[in-house]
């Protein structure tokens, strides 16, 4: 019981360290204007198919309404894996000495330090549903707790991943560009900017599409956690909807794994 | 008054590469002693430290606190624990109050008293008026302070400070070690403290004088220093002609200019000497032995002149297996 007052600590100590940082809270609002406003209704109108004269969506959706839970997922995946930069700050400014010589098993200070950061995730991400409307994307308060449980979920298992680098990374500067060569090939290749056409049967999307693109959107767990998020905020799945709360359920565990492994280890 | 052994070391080893850091280190401490640890950069005092608060683990041996073997049960061990590290550990976008109250969180100091002992220790290291600034805004002696109080705030049994006064001015390094007595007035309290400057031991009730990684002695202040120190006579005479006469009555003293330095066998030689020349000499100082002495005795090296510069010891920091390098 007393442990919890322990990761309580430390989860708060991150969530302050974050909302004290102007820079972050900045790129975590500018980032879904971008690509919401610019790209989302720049491309707006492209997002669709002709057939007989007749226009027509290829999903049935807006392209504003596609990228909309894409976006949320870029801005969780920024956060998350940004907030990790605290590890390297923490051992770069000694106070992860101070947490190391304290009587918390070490399992509970990753944990609450993932907890942390996956809340500043999940608070980023709220911050593009506020411009839900503008991207003509309406949710009732039921999909709306299924969404932030999804994010919660997704958030959890970046912000592992984001420990997991830093451990690896040992400077600040390196973990800029490593953070940057990880997360926009993988949100690209996530079927988060384009779908894979559903009217397609599977041998039929290889042929519209290159064989190595769908393989590698088929094989990214991303695509799952996006498909998921549209699943609950606009109703429109590629997948099976259980897929992706499976793929980052188990992702969020082998992430969180492996990093209090290497940090036993440290 | 100390009491019986709370940390006890056996056999204690840990080298780097080739690199031997401790060397088979058997040791006590009482509880409720102050306890120093005085040695030059690279001793292995802070591999010592390292190793008791579990962030290293010795090659050899076994070392508990209280009781609890810092290996295998190191969360018991470090309860008992507080830490002030060399290199500083505070958040400082952080404000004082929130950094202490995390540390009582995670030190599980129970709700009701968190508030009351952080403005006890706040008052002792006389913080109290800075307690809702963040601590970058605070100089590097009040941030020493505040570690100070932090490793007091969960009613710690044990505080290891490891040179809690480096790179600090004079004053507030007096002011330090002023709050430290205060304390150990207050409540029991075991200190262990690491330091080269000869003279913050003297504070200690004992000393243990550790060079490349093995213990060449322990004992209090003062018997250290009759044991191994050696009182000295140094006098100027007045003319030319007394020191000529003096030299040649003392064969075995040493001159630098007309200063004459030499060794004193027992406590009635300089009684006897004043008899014989005390109108013969301007200056008659009698040097009590310092630690000072006993180090150069033990070690054949001074230890002033082995104190580092930033740069030496980022250096050994890193040749120690330092953080950011590994």
């Amino acid at each position: 019981m007393h442990l919890l007052g322990g990761v309580y600590a430390i989860w708060l100590r991150e969530v302050k360290r974050a909302l004290r940082d102007r820079g972050q809270l900045i790129g975590g609002i500018s980032r879904p204007l971008l690509w919401v406003l610019i790209m989302g209704i720049g491309l707006n109108p492209y997002f669709r198919g002709e057939i007989y004269g007749e226009v027509r969506f290829v999903v049935p959706y807006t392209y504003l309404q596609f990228i909309f839970p894409a976006v949320i997922v870029l801005n969780i995946m920024y956060t998350s894996v940004q907030s990790a930069v605290s590890v390297i700050w923490d051992r770069e400014f000694g106070f992860l000495r101070e947490v190391l010589v304290s009587p918390m098993p070490r399992s509970l200070i990753l944990f609450g330090k993932i907890l942390g950061g996956t809340t500043v995730a999940v608070l980023h991400g709220c911050l593009v549903l506020i411009l839900a409307r503008f991207a003509d994307v309406t949710f009732g308060l039921d999909q709306l707790l299924k969404g932030l449980g999804l994010m919660a979920l997704l958030a959890f298992g970046l912000t592992s991943l984001g420990v997991i680098i830093a451990n690896r990374v040992r400077s600040f500067e390196g973990f800029g560009v490593f953070s940057n060569a990880i997360i926009l090939p993988l949100y690209f290749t996530s079927s988060s900017i384009f779908p894979l056409d559903p009217a397609l049967s599977r041998a039929q999307t290889r042929v519209v599409y290159p064989d190595w693109l769908v393989t590698i959107i088929e094989y990214n767990p991303l695509t799952y956690a996006v498909d998921a998020l549209r699943g609950a905020l606009i109703g429109y799945n590629q997948f099976a909807p259980w897929l992706g709360i499976a793929v980052m359920a188990g992702a969020g565990v082998v992430l969180f794994a492996i990093a209090l492994f290497d940090f036993r280890r440290a | 008054m100390p009491g019986s052994p709370i940390i006890e070391l056996r056999n204690l080893g840990k080298h780097y590469g080739n690199t031997v850091a401790l060397d088979d280190i058997n040791l006590d401490i009482l509880d409720n002693e102050a306890f120093a640890l005085l040695g030059p950069n690279g001793a292995g005092k802070t591999t010592l430290l390292h190793i008791l608060c579990s962030i290293l683990t010795p090659d050899s041996g076994t070392a508990t606190i209280a009781g609890f073997d810092v290996v295998r049960q190191p969360l018991r061990a470090r309860k008992n624990l507080g830490v002030v590290f060399q290199e500083p550990s505070l958040d400082d976008r952080l404000t004082v109050y929130e950094n202490l109250d995390f540390h009582c969180l995670i030190y599980q100091v129970p709700a009701r008293e968190r508030k009351k002992r952080i403005a006890e220790v706040l008052e002792l290291v006389e913080l109290s008026d800075w307690r809702d600034k963040l601590v970058r805004t605070l100089s590097s002696g009040m941030k020493r302070r505040l570690e100070i109080a932090r490793a007091l705030v969960h009613d710690s049994r044990i505080v290891f400070l490891d040179e809690p006064t480096v790179g600090l001015d004079v004053q507030s390094r007096a002011r330090i070690w002023g709050y430290l007595d205060e304390l150990r007035k207050r409540r029991q309290l075991t200190l262990v403290v690491t330091t080269h400057y000869i003279e913050e031991v003297e504070n200690c009730d004992r000393v243990c004088i550790i060079d490349q990684g093995r213990i060449m002695a322990i004992g209090t202040p003062a018997g250290l220093k009759s044991d191994y120190g050696h009182q000295s006579l140094r006098v100027v005479p007045i003319d030319a002609d007394a020191l000529r006469d003096i030299e040649a009555a003392f064969p075995d003293a040493g001159r630098q200019d007309d200063e004459l330095v030499m060794p004193v066998p027992d406590d009635r030689f300089a009684g006897a000497f004043l008899a014989r020349y005390g109108n013969r000499v301007k200056e008659f100082v009698l040097d009590t032995p310092s630690l000072e002495q006993v180090f150069l005795a033990l070690t054949g090296r001074a230890l002033r002149d082995k104190e580092a510069s930033g740069r030496e010891r980022t250096y050994a920091f890193g040749r120690r297996g330092g953080e950011h390098t590994r």
